[in-house]
């Protein structure tokens, strides 16, 4: 998997983190476990999680993922992210 | 335990005190106090009305920019002119969300409300009769240090002009609200304090405005429309979502921070800032000022907007080339409630607008009468924003300055719309 930065956004760390197609459903379940069930929006048709100290958030295909960090979000809360997502850099 | 409780222990891990909306809600719903910020909408103007405020959606980009030109411009008062409009946009405001028989803790509880529920962030008023207050979230530190990086001074004049008008409203006593520690600058919140035995300031303004300006009968154009672009899909979808503060108070949308701010407020800052520029000669410059603050707004907002999940879902589908993007954008500017424009023409090289009730433009008018000249130095920055953004290339630096904007005809000067051409600069 890769990720990509995305400019004038709410953090200056925010980036799209592209899924391979197989894992798509599994990385949701896993991400859904830890954060909270993804909520739904038709009119723009997007899913997003709200977490403590990030806001997961994609197309209802769910793949790439935006994960818009606010501004307490720790080092140590992208690791357990990335670790969820298999993001190894 | 209410509902804001619950969210606010959730976060504190049980630390937040007890919030001013909490102990109203003893005697007071959280749900019947919310009702009474429910937003209409009217879809002749695409104008959002919030307790009898027009409000205009704009984002972190803009308000950080317009509050550093404001409050940096040398010579004037800047952060006297931004407190002033906000202290007396939100006594009124908040006044008109009172009930008859609401008692002073279901006013106070009201005010955290209205703060959180137009995406400014999260005051707490518990502490306020002993003239302590804070803010464990706030759009304009995000967009500060967002947009512009850490900040050197505290950057709240806004929450401190909001309070003010809080204050105002609730109890009637004109009072100063001073920030004492503030989150751009590292604090873990940001404190205020109500002074006391200071100087004795003048009272709080009463919103003074002349006669609403009708809405047009007559329709416009004719305009142009992309076949590909569903433009009120894209209104119906704007309008449809749930733009109001998360659990912190903030609008994450698009991937950049929104919040509803009343144009009263915007008109008020605009018409004040360039006035006090305009008794030092240096009214041109004002409104150049303000459009360049635009046009970056224009650049930067819909590139954040762009990029953003919201994007992808609706919008990606429908654009199949460079002018699509430019409607879908306008479309989205109208459901934010800048402008009700439309394009007129429209090239690679050059743009024209047509906008029937600007928020600048009525705005000027009822607050000043008929103007001398153009006044809409919002929409005349974005114009020539998102045609760098769709058709420049390379940076956001590399393309500011390469299209020219200009309001040919203005509202606000008696015509019937306000008309922008935008060109390529050579």
């Amino acid at each position: 998997m890769r990720r990509e930065k995305v400019p004038a956004c709410v953090h200056p760390e925010t980036y799209k983190y592209y899924l391979e197609r197989e894992d798509v459903m599994a990385t949701w379940n896993r991400l859904a476990e830890r954060y909270g069930q993804p909520r739904r929006h038709a009119g723009f048709r997007t899913m997003e999680i709200g977490a403590p100290r990030f806001i997961l958030r994609s197309t209802l295909l769910g793949n790439p993922i935006t994960v818009l960090r606010r501004r307490d979000c720790t080092p140590s809360d992208i690791l357990e992210l990335h670790a969820l997502l298999g993001y190894s850099g | 335990m209410g509902q804001m409780e619950q969210r606010a222990d959730r976060r504190s891990g049980g630390m937040m005190p007890q919030s001013a909306v909490s102990r109203g809600e003893q005697g007071m719903t959280h749900g019947s106090l919310e009702s009474r910020l429910a937003m209409q909408y009217e879809p002749t103007t695409y104008r959002r009305r919030v307790a009898g405020h027009d409000v205009i959606v704009h984002c972190h980009h803009y308000n950080a920019r317009l509050q550093r030109t404001i409050e940096g411009a040398r010579g004037i008062d800047g952060r006297g002119i931004l407190c002033a409009a906000a202290e007396t946009v939100f006594s009124d405001q908040l006044r008109r969300t009172f009930g008859t028989d609401d008692d002073e803790p279901t006013r106070w509880a009201l005010a955290e409300l209205l703060y959180r529920h137009l995406g400014f962030g999260r005051v707490d008023l518990a502490q306020i009769a002993g003239g302590q207050i804070s803010a464990s979230s706030s759009h304009f530190v995000e967009g500060w240090i967002a947009g512009l990086g850490q900040s050197e001074r505290n950057v709240c004049t806004f929450t401190e002009g909001f309070l003010q008008g809080v204050v105002h409203a609730v109890t009637g006593a004109s009072v100063q609200v001073k920030e004492t520690e503030c989150m751009a600058r590292g604090g873990k919140c940001c404190r205020f304090e109500v002074v006391h035995g200071g100087e004795p300031r003048a009272p709080v303004l009463v919103p003074t405005k002349g006669e609403t300006l009708p809405i047009p009968r007559e329709p416009g154009g004719p305009y142009l429309r992309s076949a590909n672009v569903d433009e009120q899909a894209i209104i119906d979808a704007v309008v449809g979502m749930p733009m109001v503060g998360d659990e912190f108070g903030l609008i994450p949308a698009f991937s950049v921070y929104l919040a509803n701010m009343p144009a009263d407020f915007y008109n008020q800052i605009c018409i004040a800032f360039v006035e006090a520029m305009r008794a030092l000669g240096r009214e041109k410059a004002a409104m150049r000022l303000l459009v360049s603050d635009a046009e970056h707004c224009g650049m930067n907002t819909f590139r954040g907007i762009m990029h953003s999940p919201e994007w992808d879902g609706l919008i990606a589908p429908m654009v199949q080339g460079r002018a699509d993007a430019l409607h879908a954008i306008i479309a989205i500017s109208n459901a934010l409630g800048w402008g009700d424009w439309h394009v007129t023409a429209h090239t690679p090289r050059t743009l024209a607008l047509e906008s029937r009730y600007g928020y600048e433009a009525v705005g000027y008018r009822e607050h000043r009468g008929q103007a001398n000249n153009p006044q809409c130095a919002m929409l005349t920055g974005v114009a020539a924003g998102v045609m760098e953004l769709v058709y420049g290339e390379g940076t956001v630096e590399e393309r500011f300055g390469t299209f020219a904007s200009t309001e040919e005809r203005c509202i606000s000067c008696g015509d019937a719309s306000c008309n922008f051409n935008v060109e390529r600069v050579e």
